[in-house]
């Protein structure tokens, strides 16, 4: 009896304690009543803070390190580079352009003839969000930090970049192991931030794991992987403070919760939304859906040295089986685009030439009789977990090839053992996704199909392929060098490495006051054009 | 009673080594290589070898093995990868969510269930025993996914009662003055009422969630061993003397026919840390189960094992306490 009492009294006590108490939480009333605040009304217009729901809460804040959505989004809003991509309206939204290179802290530059020598004079008068001033030495510093990275070294190479000299104080010459034109496009990446190094310095060299120190529009003022992040705006940013004061991201695993959140009102935007949620969001006339084609593909990809993939008549075959109308509207419900090249179709010099395969069982079957596969014939598949429409197309699939005969036997793999899987270059068939960071064929297929590409685990070699990528890869002149990356997918596009899924869609959910929201190839949201109206 | 508890917790070593060594070699047995996962699809083999000799995933085996028992000895139980952060600090905050949860959850468990387990053994057969045998069966085979998932459809989306699913306490509070962790407990301490209202709003659906599996079945242990009890001798006995019926069911019977229910929440214990996993994913509460989800996704080696040692060390300090609670509770049960 005695223990019951004391417990009972320690709860009316704190109890008491918490009702009393009118609030120690010093956050509370300052920060919802901010309007109303004579003290603030006087000074500065209250600026519209944004939230934002995110699905993962990102891994590092090193621009060099960075190789997943929410890193490179929580980068790109504290740190500038040399160089930003242009933007375009396409039928009415706004989208990045990335063959149009506009300066950012680079002012202007100059190429010498051979186009292996950069020299980029910066803007003058820029200072990091420490005082310290940008110039010539951390541009040098920034990317001997790509070079020696990790995640972001790769780049370096892809670049073609040989060494980084320092002129003078505003003044920084690149110099290419050979000419590469898509050398100002990788700069422009989240990669090639430039960062603070007498901040870096100061403080060890594990400070930019979880601390940003860049000249960008916000500051970061709170990092939890776990629950969210925070910005306040960089009031003396040097294109002029942002016009949201605060951006909070919030962690929200749960995709139906994103919605749920969205559709409450209780965040202002949010990312990667379902497909199928899309319509109810859509319903709602307090929100916009952004949905734009990007050029994350998905493919049906069939290895070109095991059996029965190593007969192109096959290959093609499958392709003439796929249903690919109901892949669309079934499992994406509209928001995705037929596939018609190996190159995404927003990738500057796609070309759908070649492109004959519509859904038609009895081409299939004549194609696999040709092959000498009358009597139907039995491969392995491999699924990698972690996306659900992966597995609606298996099984969609499954079930048309069995209509011709064809038997695909699934086999399921968790995503980790997938890579490793795929990476021996042993896999018969799977299906696989692709973003290309730099939007550029050349990269795109030096990548997937070029015979020597790293990611080519299908082993397809063609001679003729190989020829263009190379000659173009050397061709300094656009026209010239689209032609050849047009012919080389036309070839592609014949010999059937691949069944051409379709292209994923980008959607972004959000309130009707947001603006200036614009799609980049890279799906990271730049917050510095966003603002809110009333 | 010192000496039983020294005792059981050398005899707590051999079992905690072993849990050691099984994770080890299992998280390494399991295909999926870390390195892969790291590097991102587009960076070439030079860059994910060297991510692995970052790793030290190129060394044998044994020498990893002996590397990992000599940085545990120094009390370091090694770095996550996937998050960029050390696994000591990315557990010392995450841990208090989790224990929290789990905490509220079993007392939500024990709070509703017992009175109603003895309900059902004292009106056996009535309306009321058949009313908690469906509840029971429901809880017990409804997935916890799914109760989440319609609880904030229910009470966030529609009804608007539930704060947003998002995390411990509202974003425009400061959580409370750090002391346990634990965000009802410590604005509880600091007198911060604020604190104590959103957090506590924000405790309750995901902690309903995660408890109805152990409510279901604590509530069936009591009944049972209820049942069990007052058909015996002392029972008969205590009505005998002219004990008043509330007395005989809740000082002589219930008291004796606790223990097997406390066995019972002490393995719960285990299963609730498990459940949490969901409900944290589902809830997005800042705890350790979407952590060791993405590790495991990630095949980060270093959260796995420091989870499960955690784990395996709070376990046998649960089985441990519920031994010691059975000899308050019964005075025959002695500890020599």
């Amino acid at each position: 009896m005695k223990k019951v009492k004391l417990l009972s009294t320690l709860v009316a006590f704190s109890i008491m304690l918490a009702g009393c108490a009118s609030s120690a939480n010093p956050q509370t009333p300052a920060a919802t009543s901010a309007g109303t605040d004579t003290a603030a009304a006087t000074a500065a217009p209250v600026k519209k803070n944004l939230t934002v729901a995110y699905s993962e809460g990102g891994t590092t804040l090193d621009p060099a390190e960075a190789n997943d959505l929410t890193s490179d989004t929580l980068v790109l809003a504290a740190y500038d580079q040399l160089v930003t991509y242009g933007i375009k309206t396409e039928n009415g939204a706004s989208i990045a352009n990335t063959e149009d290179i506009k300066p950012m802290l680079a002012e202007s530059w100059e190429v010498n003839a051979d186009n292996t020598v950069y020299t980029f004079k910066l803007k003058s008068g820029v200072s990091f969000q420490s005082g310290n001033p940008v110039d010539a030495e951390a541009v040098a510093y920034s990317f001997e930090r790509v070079a020696k990275s990790s995640s972001g070294s790769f780049l370096y190479g892809m670049a073609s970049i040989k060494s980084v000299a320092v002129k003078d104080p505003s003044t920084v010459e690149v110099t290419l192991t050979n000419a590469n034109h898509n050398f100002l496009q990788i700069l422009a990446m989240y990669t090639f931030s430039i960062v603070d190094q007498k901040t870096v310095e100061a403080q060890g060299a594990d400070y930019l794991k979880t601390n940003a120190a860049g000249s960008g529009p916000f500051k970061l003022t709170k990092w939890d992987p776990a629950t969210e992040a925070v910005f306040t705006a960089n009031d003396s940013y040097w294109q002029g403070a942002p016009s949201l004061g605060k951006v909070t991201l919030k962690f929200t695993k749960e995709a139906s919760n994103r919605v749920l959140l969205l559709g409450k009102g209780d965040v202002d935007m949010a990312i990667e939304i379902p497909p199928k949620d899309v319509s109810t969001l859509e319903s709602n006339s307090a929100l916009t859906v952004a949905s734009n084609a990007s050029n994350r593909i998905l493919f049906f990809a069939m290895n070109n040295k095991v059996k029965p993939f190593d007969n192109v008549k096959v290959r093609q075959a499958i392709n003439y089986a796929i249903p690919y109308d109901q892949l669309l509207s079934g499992v994406m419900y509209g928001q995705a685009k037929q596939m018609k090249s190996a190159v995404a179709s927003n990738t500057p010099g796609f070309t759908d030439a070649g492109y004959v395969y519509e859904y038609n069982l009895d081409k299939a079957k004549a194609l696999l009789k040709e092959a000498g596969y009358e009597k139907g014939v039995d491969f392995d598949f491999t699924l990698g977990s972690g996306f659900d429409d992966w597995e609606d197309d298996a099984v969609l699939i499954q079930a048309e090839l069995a209509k011709i005969g064809v038997n695909m036997k699934i086999n399921k793999l968790a995503r980790a053992q997938f890579l490793e899987q795929q990476k021996t270059n042993n896999l018969t068939s799977y299906i696989s996704k692709w973003t290309s960071f730099v939007n550029d064929p050349g990269y795109h297929l030096g990548f997937l199909l070029y015979g020597k590409g790293s990611s080519n685990y299908i082993n397809y070699q063609n001679a003729e392929v190989d020829k263009l990528w190379e000659q173009a890869n050397l061709e300094t002149d656009t026209a010239k060098r689209t032609e050849l990356y047009k012919q080389a997918q036309e070839i592609i596009t014949t010999e059937a490495p691949w069944a051409y899924l379709y292209e994923y869609n980008r959607i972004v959910g959000m309130s009707n006051k947001i603006s200036g929201y614009a799609f980049y190839p890279d799906e990271v949201i730049r917050f510095y054009p966003l603002s809110i109206t009333e | 009673m010192f000496a039983y508890t020294l005792k059981r917790l050398v005899q707590m070593i051999p079992a905690l080594l072993g849990i050691i060594v099984i994770t080890f070699i299992l998280s390494r047995v399991l295909p999926g290589d870390p390195a892969i996962m790291l590097a991102g699809e587009q960076a070439p083999e030079e860059i994910v070898n060297k991510i692995r000799q970052d790793m030290g995933l190129d060394k044998p085996l044994y020498i990893q093995f002996f590397a990992y028992i000599g940085q545990l000895l120094q009390g370091d139980i090694g770095y996550a990868y996937h998050t960029g952060h050390s696994v000591a600090s990315d557990l010392t905050s995450r841990f208090p969510a989790t224990i929290e949860l789990t905490l509220a959850s079993i007392l939500i468990a024990v709070l509703i269930a017992i009175p109603v387990g003895i309900v059902a053994a004292t009106r056996k057969e009535s309306l009321l025993d058949h009313i908690s045998r469906v509840f029971s069966l429901i809880g017990a085979c409804v997935p916890i996914f799914w109760l989440g998932l319609m609880f904030i459809y229910i009470f966030y989306s529609i009804l608007g009662w539930a704060p947003a699913p998002m995390g411990r306490i509202s974003g425009d509070l400061n959580p409370p003055v750090h002391i346990t962790g634990l965000y009802v407990l410590d604005s509880l301490l600091s007198a911060d009422s604020a604190a104590l209202k959103s957090s506590l709003a924000h405790l309750l659906l995901p902690a309903i969630c995660l408890s109805t599996g152990t409510m279901a079945i604590i509530a069936r242990m009591t009944r049972s061993s209820m049942l069990e009890v007052v058909d015996q001798d002392f029972v008969r006995t205590a009505r005998a003397k002219g004990l008043r019926e509330s007395a005989v069911i809740y000082k002589h019977a219930l008291v004796n026919a606790l223990i097997p229910t406390l066995t019972v929440l002490g393995l719960q214990f285990g299963f609730l840390m498990g459940g949490a996993v969901i409900t944290e994913t589902i809830f997005s509460w800042p705890g350790i189960g979407g952590y060791v989800t993405d590790s495991i996704l990630a095949a980060d080696y270093a959260p796995i094992q420091a989870f499960t040692l955690v784990s395996a060390v709070l376990y046998c300090g649960i089985n441990l306490a519920v031994d010691l609670i059975y000899g308050f509770i019964d005075p025959r049960i002695r500890y020599e």
